[in-house]
């Protein structure tokens, strides 16, 4: 039986299929719910992503697959902790479909699935990552749907 | 073997008063919870009921904790409800903090048997629920969808 960790979220967001793409993609849009990082790359299969937090590349991965505005992938390997850094990188999977569900629409829903997985049995970052998306996910939700992200007051 | 259960974490702009009447509000719930309404006292011991909008009881339970605005939970005789009234009770947890700032709701359902393939039903149920939830009381309206009911 595998017993290495795996964590998957879903979240279902008011907006379209492109905006939430973008949001997902674009530097300027990552920075203002993901903690001031800012996520650059060319977004083909096989470059490089970096991830920049006040100046610093703090994650510098690869992208796996790429393709707008449905699936995105890449590997996912910590450097600013000398502890997180010896670990192998990890990959983590972006998946949007329009929600359909037991519903009838009256405007545009997508749905958002974000798989992390690839860890080691004994992974000290899956534990991090298991707390840090749901703040992610739930900022970036309420950024496409009110224009504002969260603000994660600082210290307490 | 492990026990399957269901545990979700969302952060939401409101206040955790706010957030305890979305959740036991029937008025509230039903914007948000597929057209539910769910209706209870309220208090440790006391019966509670998930109305659908035509009024028949889709689900039953019993509330287990209530320490408002905080610590919520109650039985839930499984999402098939009367369907399979010999299964045993599943239990749901509401557990409202404030984490830097901002109002935290932890979702745990639990009790499930350890073959139980309701656990994979009930998931996608409560990211909607709990996604339209957030979007309420951000907004002031739930996720633009209504339910078949």
């Amino acid at each position: 039986m595998n017993t290495n960790p795996k964590f998957v979220y879903s979240t279902l967001i008011a907006t379209t299929p492109e905006k939430l793409w973008a949001a997902l993609t674009d530097p300027e849009f990552t920075a203002q719910y993901w903690g001031g990082t800012r996520l650059e790359s060319d977004w083909t299969a096989g470059s490089r992503i970096v991830f920049r937090w006040q100046g610093k590349i703090v994650h510098d991965d690869t992208i796996l697959k790429c393709e707008p505005p449905r699936l995105l992938s890449y590997t996912f390997h910590p450097l600013h902790m000398e502890e997180l850094r010896s670990e192998p990188p990890s990959r983590v999977t972006f998946e949007i479909e329009e929600f359909k569900g037991q519903s009838t629409r009256q405007g545009p829903v997508v749905k958002l699935t974000v798989t992390h997985e690839d860890f080691p049995a004994d992974s000290k970052i899956f534990p991090m990552i298991s707390n840090g998306w749901p703040d992610i996910l739930s900022s970036l939700k309420t950024l496409l749907e009110t224009g504002r992200a969260i603000e994660f007051a600082k210290g307490t | 073997m492990e026990k399957p259960k269901f545990v979700y974490v969302t952060h939401i702009n409101t206040t955790p008063e706010k957030l305890w009447d979305a959740l036991t509000n029937p008025e509230f719930t039903q914007q948000y919870w597929g057209g539910r309404r769910v209706q209870s006292d309220w208090t440790v011991g006391a019966s509670i009921k998930h109305l659908k909008a035509d009024g028949a009881v889709e689900l039953r339970g019993e509330v287990l904790q209530a320490e408002p605005p905080r610590l919520l939970s109650y039985t839930f005789l499984t999402a098939s409800g009367d369907r399979v009234p010999d299964k045993k009770s599943t239990r749901v947890t509401f557990e409202i903090t404030t984490a830097f700032g901002v109002t935290k709701l932890t979702i745990v359902h639990d009790g499930f048997e350890p073959d139980s393939k309701l656990v994979f039903e009930i998931t996608n149920g409560w990211q909607a629920i709990l996604s339209s939830l957030k979007t309420l009381l951000e907004t002031g309206a739930p996720l633009p969808f209504n339910y078949k009911c």
